[in-house]
């Protein structure tokens, strides 16, 4: 075998951790788009269309909620976003846990609803929300169907892979302690499926996100989304920025919030062989 | 063939298994006395495992049946338990949660289960690893903790299924005077499944060779060695005279599973 040079063999860090080189290297990445968003604003679009600049003076005024009478408040459609994000979230986990460990564990349960779950979680759920305005009205009852599918069906089939691959092995143990079925099923293959699990709530952040906020341009709730549309339509562009990396911040931080507890709870996740 | 004159706690009786069009063995006929060690030695896949399976009630023989103090198994009884060549820890659960499955499940009062889980912990030698997780344990101490759950649930019959098999050897052979010393502290029916003929015959007050195919019950040899069982034993002629008897009994089969390779051929 033929010897790799001691050159490039270890990457070179200059004395500086390899941690804060990456941690340096994403900010000065994060700075250059900035400036060049920037610039190309300035120097190409009208003048009402935000730039870092201008987004960064908007902000206190928005987070003070300080706007002009007749606007919708930031934190009032935050909050509206939120809450219906949560209750999206939390009939999703509670439903998807349920069906995906009935699929899992029963067969004929799996024959008959994973084809179907498969499909609508292959296809963009948002495509329904015209049609359920009229199933339901304009209400947020529209808003609240789309968020819980959208959790529901990552979280169902990625509990499903779970208990699927759960190890033969555990069941007998536990059935050798005379386990009954309810303690196979959330005493073994759910504490097993984890981690499936949390995987399945990642990806169901970031769908209960976009199913909210399209659900609220579409149905015109109180929430981010008709924020967001109400400033684009009245020349609000920076206010309305504020509202997007707000959305960005709260994915970003919801999944390392889910890969914190990860770390903090599921210690053996991983490392076990 | 040696009978067991000892009321059987276990009363194996004409047992045979069979899955689909493979006949895994049969005539299978074995009383196990209430504070008596058998060791089953067999080829690979002649269905020692299925038949500790059968024993715990986890899948039921073709025919015949099995009994545990005059019970037929028909489900895994209260008072046997099982230990897994795999170990079959919990990965989520700490040593101590690992321990205190069985008495959990059981519906064992609190302060019963920190009790026995804190002597069970300790009689293995595993004090001070309550809160380790098995990813964190060596093969042997994970073994050790596998040997704890079972004992937690106070079993008077011990069904081992290999359970030293994928440890080193060093560790194999410190675990097995161990087991030998609990038992000798609290005797029960032990069942020892393994593929060490030495084992077998350390262990064993008789060692069962299973041969043939469909397998059944070839040959049972007391092994006649004194109790409590030290290192000596190891080094006494009885102890060689029994571990070349077995091993001439497997070797002729292992010999002659090979001419019938050789004739497929
Ligand atoms: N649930 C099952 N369904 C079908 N066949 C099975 C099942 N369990 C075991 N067998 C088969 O029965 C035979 C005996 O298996 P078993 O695991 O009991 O053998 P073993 O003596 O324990 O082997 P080893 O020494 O390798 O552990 C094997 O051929 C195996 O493939
Ligand atoms: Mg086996």
């Amino acid at each position: 075998m033929a010897s790799v040079p001691h050159e490039v063999a270890i990457p070179r860090t200059y004395g500086v951790s390899a941690r804060t080189q990456r941690t340096f290297l994403r900010i000065a990445t994060g700075v250059i788009l900035l400036v060049l968003w920037e610039v190309l604003v300035r120097w190409l679009a009208p003048p009402f269309v935000a730039r870092p600049v201008t987004v960064a003076r908007a902000l206190p005024h928005v987070l003070a909620n300080h706007l002009p009478p007749g606007t919708p408040t930031f934190w009032g459609a935050a909050e509206a976003t939120v809450v219906a994000s949560a209750e999206g979230l939390a009939i999703g986990i509670v439903g998807g846990v349920l069906v995906g460990l009935t699929m899992g564990r029963l067969r004929t349960a799996d024959r008959l609803l994973r084809f179907y779950i498969s499909t609508f979680f292959a296809m963009p759920i948002i495509a329904l929300v015209p049609v359920m305005t009229l199933w339901f009205g304009y209400s947020s009852t529209v808003r609240l169907y789309i968020v819980a599918l959208g959790a529901f069906l990552p979280i169902c089939l990625n509990v499903y892979d779970g208990t699927r691959s759960l190890p033969a092995s555990f069941v007998e143990v536990a059935q050798s302690y005379r386990a009954r079925w309810w303690n196979v099923w959330f005493g073994i293959a759910l504490p097993a499926s984890l981690p499936y699990l949390l995987a399945g709530f990642k990806l169901a952040v970031g769908r209960v996100l976009v199913g909210a906020v399209v659900a609220e341009y579409i149905v015109n709730l109180k929430g981010l989304g008709s924020y967001i549309v109400f400033d684009s339509r009245t020349f609000h562009q920076p206010e309305m920025m504020v509202a997007v990396l707000f959305l960005a911040l709260l994915g970003v931080s919801v999944n390392a919030a889910a890969d914190l507890a990860t770390r903090r709870f599921l210690p053996w996740y991983r490392r076990s062989e | 063939m040696s009978t067991n004159g000892a009321a059987g706690r276990i009363q194996i009786d004409g047992v045979a298994k069979q899955f689909g069009d493979l006949r895994v063995f049969q005539d299978i006929d074995l009383a196990i006395g209430e504070r008596e060690i058998v060791s089953i030695v067999g080829p690979s896949g002649c269905g020692k495992t299925t038949l500790l399976r059968c024993i715990d009630g986890l899948v039921q023989p073709s025919e015949g049946e099995i009994r545990i103090d005059g019970a037929k198994v028909t489900e895994p009884p209260r008072g046997v338990a099982v230990v897994f060549q795999h170990f079959g820890l919990f990965p989520w659960k700490t040593v101590y949660e690992n321990v205190a499955y069985g008495l959990r499940l059981a519906g064992a009062p609190k302060d019963q289960i920190a009790e026995s889980v804190a002597r069970h912990i300790e009689l293995v030698g595993l004090k001070g690893f309550d809160k380790a997780y098995p990813y964190q344990l060596s093969g042997g101490m994970q073994q050790r903790t596998g040997l704890a759950r079972a004992l937690a649930t106070d079993p008077h019959v011990l069904l081992m299924d290999e359970p030293f098999a994928s440890i080193d050897a060093q560790t194999r052979e410190i675990l097995q005077f161990e087991l030998l010393r609990i038992w000798e502290s609290r005797p029960m029916s032990m069942v020892f499944v393994t593929h060490s003929i030495e084992e077998a015959v350390l262990m064993g007050d008789r060692v069962v060779v299973l041969r043939g195919r469909p397998s059944s019950i070839h040959e049972v040899i007391e092994t006649g060695l004194p109790r409590p069982r030290t290192r000596d034993v190891l080094s006494s002629p009885r102890f060689n005279e029994v571990r070349e008897q077995v091993w001439s009994l497997l070797m002729h089969e292992a010999e002659q599973a090979e001419r019938e390779l050789q004739e497929v051929r």
